[in-house]
C-alpha cells in the first residue's frame, strides 16, 4: 500500500501521535527526524527513511537507513551506520550518504541538524566562569 | 490490482522454513478505516444487555395535587397523614423520590443490523491492514524485531499443547516484548465497572488465527493479551479492536491459505460465501508520487517556474534619483543642466556683487571649490592676528 494511503490512515489516528496545546502535532515513532507529525517526516510510512540517534555509549551518532526492499520484514528493515569519529566527519558522512547517495535528499538538512544537536549534547558541559564585578 | 508477493512461513523456532505462500488477495483489499469504525461500533452494540429503570418507579403513590389557594406549589402531593412522607411532592422528575425524566425502557433499540456486504467490507479492510507494518506499529504493537509481516507459522503450531511451548514460540519470534507490554498495562478500570465484574483491564496483544485446533487454543489462551480465532469465524471485534485497524496477527499456514477461498480473489469469487468477491478499490494506483511522475501527467504539465519573484520595495522617484532615472532617463540630463545653470548664475551674481564692493573675484575652481575666501585687495591686520594666535598656542 502506498505511502500516501498509509499516511491518510495514520495522520490523525495513531498510538504514536502526540497532540497537545502546541500549534503543531508531534509523533513519537522511532524514525522521525524532527518528531513532527507530517507526511515528509513520518518514519513508518515511507519506503526510505532516515534517522539519527545517539549511540548507546554516549559517544557518537548512529545513522539509521531503511532498506526499501524489506519493508515487510521489520527485523531486517534498517541498516545502522555508526559514526564515531569527530563531528565534522560525521556530518559530512551524513551529507554524502543522503545527498550524493540520493537517499531522501529532502531530509538532508534535518538529519545534519539533528546529528549536530546530538553531538553537541554529548560534549561535556563547560561551566562559564562568571566575572567578578569591576570595582569603580 | 497490486501484485501479490510471497510470504515466507516460519517454524515455531522462529526460523524461516523454505516454503512461502502467495499472499491472499484480501491483503490488497482497500483499507477503509471509516467503514471499519462504523461497523465495529454497530457490532459492539449487539452484545449489550438491556438496562432500564423499574416501570413503577416513582408512581407507587396515590399522590394528588392540592390545587391552588393553599400557598404551596401545585405539584401532586402524597395523601394521607401520620408520616413524614405525607404532603411531600411526588411523581415529577424534580421531586425527591419522584420518577425520572423519560424513564429508560427495555425496548430501546439495543442491537443494530449491519448490511452483510458492509460487514464483509469491514473485515476485508481490517485483514488488509494487519499486513501493513506501519499500521500495526501505529496501533502500538512492538514489532521491530519480528521477522515478517504478515507473520505465518507452520501448522505444527496448531498441535502445541503446553503454554510453555507457546511462550517459547513467541519468544523466538521476538514477540515477547509485546506480551510484556500487555503485562505492564494491567491496571484497574476507572469507574463503576470495577464493581460490575469488569475490575481489571489490560492492552490487547497479538491475535493467533488458526485453522484447526489441535491444542493451540489451550497452549496460547493463558498468555496475557493473546486472542485466538479460527479462520472460518473471523471477528471484526477481535481483528480491529476499538474500531482501529492494524492489530498484530499471527497466522498458521493453513489458515493463511484458506483466506483466498473464504474471501475470494478478484479473479475468482469466494467459495465459502455465496456470490461474494472482494471489494473494488476506488483507485487502482494510490501512490501519489508515482502518479505525478507518470507519463500521462508529465505530458500535460508546463515546465516548472524556478524563478522566484520577490516583493520589490517601492522607492520614491521624487526622492531617489536612480529610480527617477529609470522612469525618466531625461531627468538626469535635466538635473545636470539645472546644476550647470545654477553655477553660472551664481558666478554672475558674485561678479556683480564684487564689482559693487570693489573686490577681486576669486574663481571658485581655482580655490578648490571654496567660495568663501574672498580676499580683500589690501593685506593687513588679519595676518598679524594669525601670528599672535599661533604664539599663544605654542606658549600653552
Amino acid at each position: 500500500m502506498s505511502a500516501d494511503l498509509q499516511w491518510m490512515i495514520l495522520r490523525n489516528n495513531s498510538s504514536l501521535l502526540v497532540k497537545r496545546k502546541a500549534v503543531r502535532s508531534f509523533s513519537r515513532e522511532p524514525n522521525n527526524l524532527k518528531g513532527l507529525n507530517s507526511f515528509r517526516f513520518n518514519g513508518l510510512v515511507h519506503r526510505k527513511t532516515v534517522a539519527v540517534e545517539p549511540k548507546t555509549d554516549g559517544k557518537g551518532v548512529v545513522l539509521v537507513l531503511r532498506n526499501s526492499k524489506s519493508t515487510r520484514k521489520p527485523s531486517k528493515n534498517y541498516t545502522r551506520i555508526e559514526l564515531k569519529r569527530d563531528a565534522r566527519k560525521t556530518l559530512s558522512t551524513i551529507r554524502k550518504v543522503i545527498g550524493e547517495g540520493n537517499y531522501r535528499r529532502d531530509l538532508k538538512m534535518a538529519a545534519v541538524r539533528r546529528a549536530s544537536a546530538i553531538i553537541r549534547s554529548q560534549k561535556p558541559v563547560v561551566v562559564k566562569k562568571t566575572r567578578g564585578k569591576k570595582k569603580e | 490490482m497490486a501484485c501479490r508477493p510471497l510470504v515466507s512461513v516460519y517454524s515455531e523456532k522462529g526460523e524461516a522454513t523454505g516454503t512461502s505462500v502467495k499472499m491472499p488477495a484480501v491483503f490488497q483489499a482497500p483499507i477503509r478505516p471509516d467503514i471499519v469504525g462504523s461497523v465495529h461500533m454497530d457490532m459492539m452494540k449487539n452484545g449489550r444487555q438491556p438496562y432500564a429503570v423499574s416501570a413503577k418507579a416513582g408512581h407507587q403513590t396515590s399522590a394528588e395535587s392540592w390545587g391552588t389557594g393553599r400557598a404551596v406549589a401545585r405539584i401532586p402531593r402524597v395523601s394521607g397523614g401520620g408520616t413524614n412522607r405525607s404532603g411531600q411532592g411526588a411523581f415529577g422528575n424534580m421531586c425527591r423520590h419522584g420518577r425520572m425524566f423519560a424513564p429508560t425502557k427495555t425496548w430501546r433499540r439495543w442491537h443494530r443490523r449491519i448490511n452483510v456486504n458492509q460487514r464483509r467490507y469491514a473485515i476485508c479492510s481490517a485483514i488488509a491492514a494487519t499486513g501493513i507494518p506501519a499500521l500495526v506499529m501505529a496501533k502500538g504493537h512492538c514489532i521491530e524485531e519480528v521477522p515478517e509481516i504478515p507473520l505465518v507459522l507452520t501448522d505444527k503450531v496448531q498441535t502445541l499443547t503446553k503454554t510453555k511451548e507457546a511462550v517459547g514460540v513467541l519468544r523466538k519470534l521476538k514477540l515477547w516484548r509485546e506480551i510484556e507490554k500487555v503485562k505492564s498495562t494491567r491496571r484497574f478500570r476507572a469507574g463503576k465497572g470495577k464493581m460490575r465484574n469488569r475490575r481489571r483491564i489490560q492492552r490487547r496483544g497479538p491475535v493467533v488465527i488458526y485453522n484447526q485446533d489441535n491444542g493451540i487454543c489451550r497452549a496460547f489462551r493463558n498468555i496475557p493479551g493473546v486472542t485466538l480465532i479460527n479462520v472460518d469465524r473471523l471477528n471484526l471485534l477481535k481483528i480491529a479492536p476499538g474500531g482501529h485497524v492494524g492489530r498484530l496477527c499471527i497466522w498458521t499456514e493453513s489458515a493463511f491459505k484458506k483466506l483466498d477461498s473464504i474471501y475470494g480473489t478478484w479473479k475468482k469469487a469466494s467459495e465459502q460465501k455465496t456470490d461474494y468477491n472482494l471489494p473494488m478499490p476506488k483507485m487502482t494506483n494510490c501512490d501519489l508520487s508515482r502518479l505525478l511522475r507518470s507519463d500521462e501527467i508529465q505530458k500535460a504539465l508546463r515546465p516548472p517556474k524556478k524563478q522566484v519573484t520577490r516583493r520589490v520595495l517601492k522607492r520614491n522617484p521624487l526622492k531617489n534619483l536612480s529610480v527617477l532615472a529609470k522612469l525618466n532617463p531625461y531627468a538626469v540630463v535635466e538635473k545636470k543642466l539645472a546644476k550647470l545653470v545654477e553655477k553660472q548664475q551664481k558666478k554672475k551674481r558674485q561678479e556683480l556683487q564684487d564689482a559693487k564692493r570693489g573686490l577681486a573675484t576669486v574663481d571658485a575652481a581655482a580655490s578648490g571649490g571654496k567660495s568663501r575666501p574672498r580676499k580683500p585687495v589690501t593685506k593687513g591686520p588679519p595676518a598679524k592676528e594669525k601670528k599672535e594666535k599661533k604664539e599663544k598656542k605654542e606658549k600653552k
